[in-house]
């Protein structure tokens, strides 16, 4: 490397580090983030606020609430006497049980007992989940109370989650957080750096000055691509350390994902950054490019369901790919062929988008 | 000095002519908000379908052929045969499966012998997204399948009716729409003051201003309200987009909405007028708004990860972001028709975080001219 752009690159990371709040945004606000995410997301539905309406002669129909409401599914809600259509409607409970007319207890005798449950349906996925858990609780209690055992059945299906299986969120949210936190300080902030400096006059010095443009670019991005990287190790401690994310691949194989996805997540910067004039279009446009790849990513909707056109969206997303990585490096231990092709992937995007936006510099410069 | 309109509007139009010059601002202003409500209110889907599924089948009798059928039948599933157990659970760390289905030689035999049969189904527990809905179609098959092939069908002594309310097909585009405008408006409002009012600092430009007869406030109101007819008009764009295009059902009182689509973008054009007012610089200014803007709306809200799941603390942090109030009260007018009444906590929070942000910056900015 020769000593030009080893002073460039001294002088961007100078530049950038010198402002107290940026580096307390590039090192602790990542940490930060990703402990607060990591507690507090999850996907699992809980807490669902359940009222009942019973006789408080019906004893099954008691135990079922008490069952349910010291489950950590449920929480009780204190309303026995008032619509249950207007409770849900107020907003007081997320889903009401109604014993049949004269008890739940009575009916079960004259078998076939229907006992109803009104859902707020409004969030899908909690709604998906209220009726399979009351399934559970009220054939559990129906078959502790009278002590009828259904026979079991010929076919049993022997569950088992692999790779995680207390089903602990943690562990599905903090690679996902952890690739999305990973995106704010490589590719906007490459993006940012550059638009300042076209804005404030000083890329025309800088092309003027007895350096080649590749030289330009090389200075300009090698300094993000080291700071992207020196976050990583940070973010990794947290995870592992801090909320036992398993580590069960290679970690060289790790950091050669996460360095291939920073350097396609600079070179996307670099590329947006010509097509910007001044830092607020720099802005919108890196917003515009994070929603969806956040979105597109996998850890808020599962890819499999879009349809196809939308899929390939997905597919473009280096985000998406960086996402499966470390969850497969991490928690399976990395199958060598998936590791490889997605690598691969992430290269290739990176080629090609360094490719563009050199030859978008030279007619910019040009 | 008194309070003059006539500056603030000065000033407001001094900003119309700021974003009409700028078309990238204008077009982004408006065309992202309904090029996004599109793209994902069809991409974003909840219920999961065509999960890619191995199964291998050392058993190769009628049974066995039987119960992959019931699998393939099911729709949820896409089956791919494999020839060993040992390449299904491979599928799983290679990512072509999701699930893997292991049919014991044994199968049949077990079966007629009445001892029953065990069928292996590993789980890929690495994403969060598919286990719990695999793990319910996974019970259903089991019950479908032992009435198929065994006949075995005992009669419950109860039965669950359930009636889902407000959203009866459990359609995800109607829960997710809803959310989805509260995440773009939130982005987009404290997106374009911070960088506005930060660049006018950076620029220079508004120790001009400050050089000018006209009062902080005047230039505060002069400078959010053509961004705040901005995003009204991004967001009635969205609204029609939901309705005409996706079929979402809006029962509500579009009084009722309107007005907490107003506060809530006074809230957050405040909270972009207090980041810049802070941070004068635009780099910053976007890292903050980024991150008290957009992860919190997009993680914190409820929109995906529901409020209820966290722990208590931030269940209570929660409450701080103006874009969880919102996200209830456009779910609810949307899908439930909720009146005012049943609305009165999320607006009033709402309407205090608006104040607190309103002096806030109106405060700050005026301690700074004054320096």
């Amino acid at each position: 490397m020769n000593q030009t752009l080893i002073g460039f690159i001294k002088k961007e990371l100078i530049q950038t580090l010198r402002d107290p709040r940026m580096r307390v945004l590039l090192f602790v606000m990542p940490c930060v983030q990703l402990t607060l995410f990591g507690i507090a997301l999850s996907n699992e539905v809980k807490n669902i606020r359940l009222a009942a309406h019973f006789d408080s002669n019906d004893w099954v129909m008691s135990h079922i609430y008490e069952r349910a409401t010291v489950s950590k599914w449920f929480l009780p809600v204190q309303a026995q006497d008032s619509d249950p259509y207007r409770l849900i409607e107020s907003g007081v409970a997320d889903a009401v049980l109604v014993a049949p007319p004269g008890g739940f207890t009575k009916a079960l005798a004259r078998k076939g007992a229907p006992l109803q449950v009104l859902v707020n349906a409004t969030n899908v996925t909690q709604a998906q989940s209220v009726e399979g858990y009351l399934n559970s609780i009220v054939s559990q209690t129906v078959l502790d109370d009278l002590k009828i055992s259904l026979p079991n059945p010929p076919i049993q299906f022997d569950q088992r989650v692999l790779f995680n299986p207390d089903l602990d969120t943690s562990v599905f949210m903090v690679p996902g957080t952890m690739a999305m936190l990973m995106i704010i300080t490589t590719m906007i902030l490459t993006n940012l750096a550059i638009v300042r400096e076209k804005e404030l006059g000083t890329f025309e010095m800088l092309i003027s000055a007895p350096i080649s443009s590749v030289e330009v670019i090389y200075g300009k991005t090698i300094p993000y691509v080291v700071l992207g990287m020196s976050n990583f190790p940070l973010i990794l401690m947290v995870a592992v350390f801090a909320f036992g994310v398993p580590m069960r691949g290679n970690l060289l194989v790790l950091l050669a994902s996460a360095l291939t996805f920073v350097c396609t997540a600079v070179a996307m910067g670099t590329l947006i950054s010509t097509y910007c004039k001044n830092q607020q279009q720099a802005t919108l446009a890196g917003f515009l490019f994070m929603f969806p790849m956040i979105m597109f990513s996998g850890m808020m909707f599962p890819l499999e369901n879009m349809p196809p056109v939308l899929r390939w969206v997905a597919y473009l997303d280096p985000l998406s790919h960086y996402m499966g990585l470390l969850r497969n490096i991490m928690l399976k231990g990395g199958g060598t062929e998936y590791v490889l092709t997605h690598i691969s992937v992430l290269g290739t995007m990176a080629v090609v988008v360094v490719f563009l936006s050199f030859k978008r510099f030279h007619t910019t410069l040009g | 000095m008194k309070f003059s309109w006539r500056r603030a509007i000065a000033i407001g139009r001094k900003e119309v002519f700021h974003i009409l010059r700028d078309p990238f601002t204008l077009a982004t202003a408006l065309g992202l908000p309904v090029f996004m409500v599109v793209m994902f209110g069809s991409a974003i889907e909840f219920n999961v379908k065509n999960i890619d599924l191995a199964i291998s089948d050392s058993d190769q009798t009628s049974a066995s052929r039987r119960l992959m059928d019931t699998f393939q039948s099911s729709g949820y599933f896409k089956i791919h045969r494999v020839v060993s157990p040992n390449e299904a659970l491979v599928n799983l760390t290679t990512e072509t499966a999701r699930a893997s289905v292991i049919i014991p030689p044994n199968f049949e035999k077990d079966l007629t012998s009445d001892r029953g049969s065990q069928v292996q189904c590993l789980l890929d527990g690495s994403d969060s997204s598919t286990v719990a809905p695999v793990l319910g179609y996974l019970g259903k098959i089991q019950s479908i399948s032992n009435d198929r092939i065994a006949a075995f069908n005992p009669t419950s002594p109860f039965e669950l009716r359930t009636r889902f309310l407000f959203n009866p097909e459990l359609n995800s585009k109607w829960f997710v729409i809803p959310g989805l405008n509260v995440i773009i408006m939130s982005m987009l409002s404290i997106l374009l003051t911070a960088l506005t009012v930060a660049r006018e600092w950076e620029n220079g430009s508004m120790e001009l201003l400050l050089t000018t007869p006209v009062e902080p406030l005047e230039i505060i109101i002069g400078k959010l309200a053509p961004y705040g007819v901005l995003g009204i008009t991004a967001m009635v764009f969205v609204y029609i987009i939901a309705r005409a295009v996706f079929g979402v059902p809006f029962v509500g009182s579009l009084v009722v909405y309107g007005l907490g689509s107003l506060i809530f973008l006074m809230t957050y054009l405040s909270q972009g007028l207090l980041i810049s007012v802070v941070t004068r610089n635009q780099q910053v200014a976007m890292q903050i708004a980024m991150m008290s803007g957009m992860l919190p709306s997009q993680l914190l809200s409820g929109f995906v990860f529901p409020i209820e799941s966290m722990p208590i603390f931030f269940q209570k942090f929660t409450m701080i972001f103006p874009a969880r109030w919102f996200m209830q009260i456009s779910r609810d007018t949307f899908l439930k028709g909720s009146r005012m009444v049943d609305l009165g906590i999320p607006f009033l929070a709402l309407i205090a975080t608006c104040l607190l942000m309103m002096t806030l910056s109106t405060r700050i900015f005026k301690k700074d001219l004054e320096k």
